[in-house]
């Protein structure tokens, strides 16, 4: 099923009165199935927290969040657990890997969180370690890869539950850009052939430059004109 | 999967937790094979007894060392309607005395007198039965010949009042202690003898009755009163006291097992609280996280008593071996029952941690970003 998502005046405040830090306010955007879009921005323009916000790792202060219709905004913890894990692929930017399993084994843990066949699994997992080019260090432990290769591992994570949204927080933070750009190329790849969504938090423009669509992001708020493709 | 997979990567770790298990745990089957060891001293002879009722006086408190009944009281309670086989019981404590005649380890046996061919009759595991007036053979119990280092054809002196008398030994027993006291069977005529003096008419004839039959215990009459044998067992002096103090001596064992687990477990969680946010920012329920705890602990809580039981059995049998017996015995059941409380309560220490799993929230995944 192709993925729409639909985010209308979202904000988020932390803090109340004099101490309120409005981290996000009033962004509103919308995307079309198989579109890949970067968002960038200095620090502290609110990128993470849009990003964790769509991700369902935080609750928005208010607006709406709509994927595939759904307005995963006023979800509970419960629902918004089963949203992540059925609906989202988040590369975090450090990675989170668990250090004592093997790369395949943390792509397995997917299916151990979200259920479902463990034949298509190992299959899926098996086929994405191919595609990203580990296939000989698939069964070393997280903790004695390299960050380019734990990085690989976990954008692999991020899709093994064939996700609507990959999200993907400041990927070249542990990847050479040349190795990153190519991740990204087989990232957006995988979501323009089924339809899905990828959002790509970054400050390297470089990067941000392969995305169909850049959002800049200045202080919560979107930057004129930014919606624009490129 | 995770939580059985990080046993198998931490072996380390969690062997060390599996170590404490098994500490405690045998800690705790000790203490309960102790009370199981105490309770056998204090009167397995008496739950040998092949009664479904035991007659007391009725002014004895149920006190088997004061408990004295006349013959005709006997005859009341064996001729009760419902009894189908009835037999005085005489109980007497003597001392040991080698046959050198040194007093220089005086210790007591407990001495029951018995008629031969009745339901009192203990069965022999070596040597031969006490044939009719045999007045100076006894049968000992095996703890009565470890203790005296005697076997089955010595003789033995037994010191009672200002006197004493020799006993050939002709047969073994397993009828287990009284009072502590390693068990001796005699023939209750030379009980009676030894205890009054003589077998006049009108001296007390047993001290209790076993009786067979349905819906004895509870009945009280002319001179008797009948329990059943667990309301007799209770009822040896110090019995109660001891076995509540080794209740507690095995529930502060549990309480600490699982504070321990606990600790331990709540300690490993905090540890581990970025890769539960990891855990849960991809979607895990607290519930996940906290069912790869329970299984943790579950392996290990098996892991540690499975340790724990062939320690404490081989510990027992070592204890066996020792000339002083030390009171530890074991039944199927003080493992089979000590195993599930300990794997039952190290679970229900594990519970401290699930406030623990449900409060880490899944944005911390992102890292420490101000």
């Amino acid at each position: 099923m192709p993925a729409t998502l639909r985010v209308t005046n979202l904000s988020k405040t932390y803090g109340r009165g004099e101490q309120a830090v409005y981290a996000v306010r009033g962004v509103s955007f919308a995307t079309e199935p198989g579109e890949f879009v970067a968002i960038v921005g200095p620090s502290g323009s609110g990128k993470t927290t849009l990003l964790a916000m769509i991700g369902g790792l935080l609750t928005p202060t208010g607006g709406s969040i709509e994927v595939n219709g759904r307005d995963i905004a006023k979800l509970g913890n419960g629902e918004r657990a089963a949203y992540r894990r059925e609906s989202v692929g988040y590369v975090f930017q450090a990675n989170n890997l668990v250090p004592y399993l093997t790369g395949r084994e943390n792509l397995l843990l997917m299916q151990a969180i979200a259920g479902g066949g463990r034949k298509e699994a190992r299959q899926r997992a098996s086929q994405l370690l191919e595609e990203l080019g580990l296939a000989s260090r698939a069964d070393a432990f997280a903790s004695r890869l390299s960050g380019g290769e734990r990085q690989r591992v976990a954008i692999g994570r991020a899709l093994m539950n064939n996700p609507d949204l990959v999200l993907v927080d400041e990927p070249t933070a542990s990847l050479d850009s040349q190795r990153g750009r190519q991740v990204v190329r087989s990232l957006m790849e995988e979501v323009k052939s089924r339809e899905k969504l990828g959002i790509m938090v970054t400050h390297d423009m470089e990067m941000a430059a392969l995305a169909d669509r850049v959002l800049e992001l200045h202080d919560g708020l979107l930057k004129e004109g930014s919606a624009a493709s490129v | 999967m995770i939580g059985l997979l990080e046993i198998r990567r931490r072996k380390f770790q969690f062997a060390l937790i599996a170590l404490i298990v098994t500490l405690i745990t045998y800690l705790v089957l000790m203490v309960n094979g102790l009370g199981v060891g105490l309770n056998e001293l204090s009167g397995r002879a008496l739950k040998n007894f092949n009664a479904d009722g035991i007659a007391y006086s009725d002014k004895a408190n149920l006190s088997v060392v004061r408990s004295e009944m006349s013959q005709e009281a006997v005859g009341r309670a064996i001729a009760l309607p419902g009894v189908t086989a009835g037999t005085p019981i005489g109980y007497f404590a003597v001392n040991i005395r080698k046959l050198d005649g040194s007093n220089a380890k005086v210790k007591s046996a407990a001495m029951i007198g018995y008629e031969p061919g009745t339901i009192g009759e203990p069965g022999v595991t070596a040597g031969r039965k006490l044939a009719a007036g045999e007045g100076d053979a006894i049968l000992a119990d095996k703890s009565f010949l470890k203790l005296t280092d005697l076997k089955v054809g010595d003789s033995v002196t037994l010191a009672y009042r200002l006197t004493s008398r020799s006993f050939r030994i002709v047969g073994e027993i397993d009828q287990g202690a009284f009072f502590f006291q390693p068990t001796i069977y005699a023939l209750r005529a030379t009980w009676q003898e030894m205890k009054y003096g003589d077998n006049a008419p009108g001296q007390p004839a047993a001290s209790i009755v076993l009786l067979k039959g349905k819906a004895l215990p509870g009945l009280i009459g002319d001179g008797y009163r009948i329990v059943d044998k667990d309301t007799a067992f209770n009822n040896i002096e110090g019995v109660t006291s001891q076995q509540s103090t080794v209740d507690a001596l095995a529930a502060f064992g549990y309480l600490i097992g699982a504070l321990v687990i606990g600790v331990f477990f709540y300690v490993l969680t905090l540890q581990k609280v970025a890769q539960i946010g990891m855990l849960k920012a991809l979607g895990a329920s607290s519930f996940f996280v906290f069912r790869q705890l329970l299984v943790q602990v579950f392996v290990l809580a098996i892991v540690g008593v499975g340790a724990a039981v062939p320690l404490a059995w081989l510990t027992n049998n070592g204890l066996q071996r020792l000339p002083e017996t030390v009171p530890v015995a074991f039944t199927t059941r003080t493992f089979v029952v000590t195993s599930i409380a300990m794997v039952v309560t190290a679970l229900v220490g594990a519970i401290f941690s699930g406030r623990q799993v449900a409060k880490v929230d899944p944005i911390i995944a992102l890292g420490q970003q101000q």
